[in-house]
């Protein structure tokens, strides 16, 4: 286990060089990371930084949806599918549709019942009636 | 000399989490990168370390991991971290008040001692990449009582109760002139939040809860819902006012 990768940030202009990261960080303020890509995702083609590279090739939240989302706190990377799986849990807590509509299409993906790491659409894909209705 | 191999392995860990063994505490204040390093040495201890009695306490992998992980996913970059971790117990000199001593009562209850432990185990500072600052304090309270008794066949005996309250307190001072939002739906009953709105805007969740019997596991999940209360009062179309922050202000 590799300790906490430092989020890249960049000043004004180095973006318009680089191609930056799209991984989204963060738990309550959410952002992109921004570090300079080096690959894009094997599977939904975001670029990704060498920090957030997974196995295969895939960005960390594809990763989670192949059942690599780490249950370890101590795992750096336990916070993204922590932060799904808590956001969830909020929303029936407070049941706030405002905070809902805060949400990454990541952290949107766990309202979908039997869709447990759709991190594409959220509940805006499709009109199959199986999104989030509880608000 | 005994466990030589063991004692060996703990001089190569992050200080801090020497500290936590030796010391069974902490106070520090760093970069995010600092914490994830003492995060990746903890991780690796039972790997290495077997003995049981210097396993961190119980308490720095079930709360303190945790909520490290989740507020440095929000802390800037350059910002700052502060956690001042004491996980002695309840029941240490310092902590604990003078006792006071009541008659009994009730038929064969001689007297009652009674005494109070006060135990602010965790605090909790972070400076956040939206410009806003989160704080979170929990105390323990503890009420012993030792109940002396008569047997009706004349035996002296003694009962040792406890009641444990955990006060919890979540506190966020937004960036000046930031304005409030009331949010569309309430918390939940167990937690409670004061709102002091001015040119520096401060909102405060608070709630007791029930010790003891609980399963700690769960208390970073409960102070995570605290918190989330403070981030439904910013309106959202602010996030983004600084650097790559999208939600809140």
């Amino acid at each position: 286990m590799e300790p906490r990768e430092r989020r890249g940030r960049h000043r004004d202009g180095e973006e318009d060089e680089l191609t930056p990261c799209s991984v989204t960080t963060g738990f309550f303020v959410l952002g992109r990371c921004g570090g300079p890509a080096v690959a894009a995702c094997g599977q939904c083609g975001q670029p990704i930084c060498q920090a957030h590279v997974e196995a295969n090739g895939l960005c960390p939240e594809c990763a989670a949806a192949a059942g690599y989302a780490p249950q370890d706190p101590h795992d750096p990377r336990w916070v993204g599918g922590y932060r799904r799986w808590f956001h969830h849990r909020t929303s029936q807590a407070y049941n706030d549709p405002t905070w809902y509509s805060s949400f990454d299409s990541y952290d949107r993906g766990s309202f979908n019942p039997g869709d447990d790491w759709n991190s594409g659409s959220g509940d805006f894909g499709g009109d199959d009636g199986g999104g989030f209705v509880d608000s | 000399m005994f466990w030589r191999k063991q004692r060996a392995a703990i001089d190569g860990f992050h200080s801090l989490h020497q500290a936590l063994i030796w010391q069974r505490g902490f106070s520090a204040t760093m970069l995010p990168d600092e914490w994830g390093r003492l995060v990746h040495s903890l991780a690796g201890h039972g790997a290495v370390v077997r003995r049981r009695k210097w396993a961190p306490p119980p308490r720095a992998t079930t709360v303190v991991v945790p909520l490290v992980q989740v507020l440095s996913a929000d802390t800037r970059g350059d910002g700052t971290l502060s956690v001042a971790a004491d996980l002695r117990g309840p029941n240490v000199q310092g902590k604990l008040s003078a006792q006071q001593t009541f008659p009994g009562q009730r038929r064969g209850v001689r007297k009652i001692v009674e005494w109070w432990s006060y135990d602010p185990w965790l605090s909790m500072r972070a400076e956040l990449r939206d410009g806003s600052e989160l704080e979170l304090t929990i105390a323990d309270r503890v009420r012993y009582r030792k109940i002396h008794k008569r047997s009706q066949s004349g035996k002296y005996k003694t009962k040792m109760k406890t009641k444990t309250v955990q006060r919890v307190s979540v506190t966020r001072r937004l960036p000046a002139g930031t304005a409030l939002q009331r949010p569309p739906s309430p918390p939940p009953r167990w937690i409670t939040v004061r709102v002091r709105d001015g040119k520096r805007p401060v909102i405060r969740a608070s709630a007791k809860l029930m010790a003891g019997g609980q399963d700690e596991r769960a208390l970073p999940e409960q102070i995570l819902h605290m918190a989330t209360e403070l981030f439904r009062w910013s309106p959202a179309s602010a996030a983004g006012a600084t650097g790559t922050a999208r939600r809140t202000s």
